[in-house]
């Protein structure tokens, strides 16, 4: 490839990269689940360390996976990969949520202030139950 | 100082419908002599109308004028919110189990239908298959090894996030959704203190 075309791609490549994961870190900072994190656990100070985990967890994943790289080890590392993999998702979804100021409308209008934790378990319960029946029977038909 | 009295309005007040809202009931007053605090706090300022619907705004003008007119020689200082919210309260509005099941049914079903979706929409299948392709190296069509975990993480990342089950223990801080509740009353409560409060505005049409 001449030069010329290999500097081009490299451009393009990185210019694409750089969009990506700007939109990638704007989504997780307005959605806000590193500061809940942050404020569950009361580890404020490592909130730079948490920075580099998201930025070095959206490389290695990207590298991986372009690179097709296989590791060869053990199925059951798949275990906490898959419940961290959910929790991540689970915060995602339930941040949305409040983005969208869907509990306090909800409650105003029907007027069960105090069973709002209910409701709330209801879609805990149906993410979960929904997401079991997809992987296990949906994804055969 | 011997005659000042000191107002502080509440923010918001519940009363039955027809009462008769007196300064007492919607303000906190201190003043040096207790006999004219408890005369001041007698005074009825306002009847509650079947036409009022369930918002009340009473302004603090009205309180000062009213204890003005009572006792010229009092000074009043007002601290506080400028106008109490009252909120008429016509009966308790009765907690049907049918509504509430057919709501809960509807929110369950309603996230279940949207989480499949969402797997669909970002071809999440592939991406396990690739996944558990990439630890082990074997292929296989469904990894429920990697799947029936993340399902479960879903469920408890949710109740994470709204810390419900540490809440005692871990803080006292409010949890988002209490704060975003907060935030939707503060919202309405600024809207009505704005709009049900004739005082507050004035348009040339008003005459």
């Amino acid at each position: 490839m001449p030069t010329i075309e290999a500097i081009f791609v490299i451009f393009i490549g990185f210019a694409g990269g750089l969009a990506v994961g700007t939109g990638f870190i704007a989504f997780l900072v307005v959605l806000g689940v590193i500061p809940r994190l942050t404020q569950l656990t009361k580890t404020m100070k490592w909130i730079h360390a948490y920075e580099w985990s998201a930025v070095l967890g959206a490389v290695v994943g990207g590298w991986m996976s372009l690179r097709n790289s296989v590791l060869y080890t053990s199925k059951y590392w798949l275990i906490p990969i898959g419940l961290f993999h959910g929790v991540f998702i689970g915060m995602l979804a339930a941040a949305l949520t409040e983005v969208l100021n869907v509990w306090p409308i909800l409650a105003k209008r029907i007027g069960v202030a105090d069973k709002i934790v209910v409701l709330l378990m209801a879609i805990v319960f149906g993410k979960v139950f929904g997401s079991l029946f997809h992987w296990i029977y949906f994804i055969d038909h | 100082m011997e005659k000042t009295v000191f107002v502080k309005l509440r923010h918001r007040v519940q009363v039955k419908p027809n009462a008769t809202v007196s300064i007492g009931d919607i303000s906190q007053l201190i003043g040096n002599d207790r006999h004219t605090i408890e005369r001041l706090k007698e005074i009825p300022l306002y009847r509650i109308q079947p036409s009022d619907k369930n918002i009340v705004i009473l302004d603090v003008m009205r309180v000062v004028d009213a204890i003005v007119h009572t006792d010229a020689s009092l000074e009043v200082q007002t601290i506080g919110p400028a106008q109490t919210i009252i909120e008429v309260i016509y009966k308790k509005r009765k907690f049907s189990l049918v509504y509430f099941l057919l709501v809960w049914l509807l929110l369950f079903i309603g996230s279940g239908m949207a989480i499949m979706n969402f797997h669909e929409d970002v071809s999440m299948q592939q991406v396990h298959q690739r996944l558990y392709t990439m630890i082990t190296g074997e292929k296989i069509d469904k990894p429920l090894l990697l799947q029936i975990p993340y399902s479960l993480g879903l469920g408890i990342g949710m109740i994470l996030f709204f810390n419900h089950v540490f809440r005692k223990r871990i803080n006292e801080e409010p949890s988002p959704l209490e704060v975003e509740m907060f935030n939707y009353q503060q919202s309405l409560d600024q809207y009505v203190i704005l709009h049900e409060n004739k005082e507050s505005m004035r348009r040339i049409a008003d005459d």
